[in-house]
């Protein structure tokens, strides 16, 4: 490395700016305008409707269901998709591994075994309804990266809980930052040429949504008009805790 | 070969003709035309419907440009906050003073990989430093991996736009680019058949070719990771899939924390492509082990950026986040395209940026490329007053020529110093008002316009007409009036 030019750079970047004592700068941070929406107003149910909406208008298919009904969907899921090899990251609850299907799971796949998976389930760790977003903090549950990336079909599993509203508030569900992240806000696509929208250039041209309502005490409170935010402490969740998911942070 | 654009186009500002000239073929060219107007009101269309469903876009713009203020007014202790997270999460960073030495530190750094061939992600930043030419005349293949690059590189095209680079060209165009260089000769001009072309044409290069180079939306002080937005795919292809990966980025990228991206994030696919989000954002934090590259290196770029943050006017075209929104709102670049700023970074974010990249040496013309209407800066995102700054670079373009030898007979310069005195009192301005009328009468015609001046004052009549003066002046008729009511 060329230290000379880190210290010419550095140089010239200090007498272009004042430069302040550290406390300063946190102080100036800490001072900075954040007037935009924060904290979403919408009743949990709208907001999981929006991000229903959301995923639609990009093209995914959602498909709604409860714990009890969970494999019975994936197995519905996997079954219609008409593939026959799934990739899955290693900390997938082993019992969405449906049997019968060709199961890679990956404990170091290479990236030819991934690229031969003709789909892939993953969990996730947030959606955001605002934008249709689905977080993936590659958890064990969630996979390395290649994985969601290399075949065409992507089952992503996502439980209503960790559906929020707006981005600043999955931002204030990162506990700390994630080393990894990718935010995935439909399959992907290009307009490059004339602007037409093409679904579906590299990454999987199909991405699949189930959303699993685990949030039913949390729906009753809201019918038997109970404050929303005492009763969004006490969700419950019909599911085994999953790695990677807001009720480990 | 058939180029979509007739007139050789160069995007290097050291000789690049003058924004008026450059303009020309593409004011010639119906085609060329059509395709940006097009481009264009999709995009504007897309936006403006995402905007206004925002209910807090202005605080939203409000934090922005207060955070990427700040960033840039601590820049320093920032940077070095980023090559030390970085650096502890196994990432080296190296620094390039200027383009040649960010060009031979990324050549040294693919030479010591053996590598050959590079896959790229779209990035400007590596336009500006001009890095594909000097690696394939340095014996490296790079294939860049963006739908729009790969119709540029394939089409040997230059960028119009710096988020559609390829908008330009049409899909009878792009057609003809991949059937002639791709060699499939039945390939139709339907863009799903033309985007699957590009994606069976890459895919074997994604998963061989163990090197990637590309660039970053944003690298984050607090933690020493880079987020990279893209729509296609090829992005995550690129970060993840290859064994070394090599992120060339300005100094200016640098925002202090994490969270911050809650802003750009939200402000930053809608004003670019007029989505809610881009498809994939990607974040990643130096080396991690078992997933992605295992070597990761960051060149940080100042080219030119040190000096422009020095200038406390100036310095807010550093807090530019290259969402393009300022070109599509720009009626200039609406008509005249990318090509004729002879810059990678066209439209007004180009007109203030290039000259100053240049360190007002070159691209003088492009302050002068607007009407001052004020769009650019209504749609920014991060607030960039690009008309004040372009009023700014005005005046110190107009100052550098002052002090060139001979123009003091220059008759603009003539008539501005005349201009200047008559307008100093009032005696004088009045009396030449009188004399401008009289003059003015030579060239009135019957239908009371102007239709052409001689000399300097051609350079107005040759676009527009001017109303001839009218026989009363507004001083006269109030005189008049006060004289009557006495």
């Amino acid at each position: 490395m060329n230290t000379s030019s880190r210290q010419s750079i550095l140089e010239r970047v200090r007498s272009a700016t004042e430069t302040a004592a550290p406390a300063r700068i946190a102080e100036a941070y800490a001072a900075l305008p954040r007037d935009y929406l924060r904290q979403g107003a919408m009743t949990r149910e709208a907001c999981l409707d929006l991000m229903i909406e959301r995923l639609r208008e990009y093209d995914a298919e959602v498909v709604e269901t409860s714990p009890e009904q969970l494999l019975a969907a994936i197995r519905a899921q996997l079954e219609t998709s008409g593939k026959r090899i799934f990739a899955a990251p290693e900390g997938l609850p082993s019992e969405w591994l449906i049997p019968g299907l060709d199961w890679k799971v990956d404990r170091g796949l290479t990236t030819a075994e991934i690229e031969a998976a003709e789909g892939v389930v993953t969990a996730a760790f947030c959606g955001i309804a605002d934008s249709g977003t689905i977080a993936l903090h590659h958890s064990p549950a969630e996979g390395r990266r290649v994985l969601t990336l290399l075949p065409d079909w992507h089952l992503c599993i996502l439980r209503a809980s960790q559906v929020v509203e707006t981005l600043p508030e999955y931002f204030s569900r990162c506990p700390k930052p994630p080393a990894l992240a990718t935010y995935i806000s439909g399959p992907s696509a290009t307009a490059d040429i004339e602007m037409t929208r093409i679904k579906g250039v590299h990454g999987p041209r199909f991405l699949h949504v189930l959303l699993v309502h685990d949030e039913s005490i949390f729906k009753v409170a809201i019918r038997q008009g109970v404050d929303s935010k005492s009763a969004r402490s006490t969700v419950s969740d019909g599911l085994p805790a999953l790695p990677g998911t807001p009720d480990e942070l | 070969m058939s180029s979509v654009v007739p007139d050789r186009v160069v995007l290097d500002p050291r000789f690049a003709p003058p924004f008026p000239q450059a303009a020309l073929p593409v004011l010639r060219n119906p085609q060329l035309r059509k395709n940006v107007a097009h481009a264009i009101d999709v995009i504007q269309g897309k936006r403006g419907k995402l905007v206004a469903e925002k209910t807090d876009w202005q605080a939203l713009r409000t934090a922005a440009s207060a955070i990427r203020s700040h960033a840039l007014e601590n820049l320093g202790a920032y940077l070095e906050q980023f090559e030390e997270r970085c650096t502890a999460a196994g990432g080296i960073v190296h620094w390039a003073a200027d383009a040649g030495e960010a060009r031979s530190i990324i050549l040294d750094l693919v030479r010591h990989e053996n590598a050959n061939e590079v896959i790229k992600i779209k990035t400007m930043t590596s336009a500006e430093i001009q890095l594909n030419p000097f690696l394939e005349a340095n014996g490296v293949n790079v294939f860049e991996t963006d739908l729009a690059e790969i119709i540029l590189q394939l089409g040997e095209e230059e960028p119009s736009h710096i988020v559609v680079p390829a908008l330009h060209v049409n899909r009878s165009q792009v057609r003809e680019i991949f059937a002639r260089r791709m060699g499939l000769k039945n390939l139709s001009d339907d863009p799903k058949e033309l985007t699957n072309a590009a994606r069976t044409y890459l895919r074997q290069k994604f998963l061989t070719i163990p090197t990637a180079i590309g660039g970053a939306n944003s690298l984050i002080a607090e933690t020493g990771s880079v987020a990279v937005v893209e729509s296609e795919g090829n992005g995550r292809m690129c970060l993840t899939l290859p064994r070394t990966l090599i992120t060339l980025a300005g100094i200016e990228k640098v925002i202090p924390r994490f969270q911050d991206l809650e802003v750009i994030l939200q402000l930053l696919a809608r004003s670019a492509t007029g989505e809610r989000m881009n498809p994939y954002t990607s974040l990643w934090t130096g080396v991690m082990p078992g997933d992605g590259p295992q070597e990761f290196h960051v060149v940080l770029l100042d080219n030119g950026r040190s000096s422009i943050l020095a200038k406390p006017k100036q310095r807010q075209t550093l807090k530019c986040i290259r969402c393009a929104a300022c070109m599509n709102a720009c009626p200039v670049y609406r008509q005249t395209g990318g090509h004729a700023y002879g810059s990678v970074y066209p439209g007004p974010i180009g007109a203030i940026l290039t000259p100053q990249l240049m360190n007002m040496e070159h691209a003088q013309s492009l302050p002068f490329a607007s009407s001052l209407c004020g769009a650019c800066y209504e749609v920014c995102p991060v607030k960039i007053n690009i008309p004040e700054v372009l009023l700014e670079l005005r005046s110190q373009v107009v100052n550098q020529e002052r002090r060139q030898a001979g123009r003091i007979f220059d008759p603009l310069y003539l008539g501005l110093r005349i201009a200047n005195f008559l307008f100093a009192g009032a005696g004088r301005f009045h009396a030449a008002q009188g004399l401008g009328r009289i003059g003015a009468r030579l060239f009135t015609r019957k239908d009371g316009w102007i239709h052409s001046l001689p000399s300097v004052g051609a350079k107005w009549t040759q676009t527009r007409d001017l109303r001839g003066l009218p026989p009363q002046n507004f001083h006269e008729w109030w005189a008049a009036r006060r004289k009557e009511a006495k």
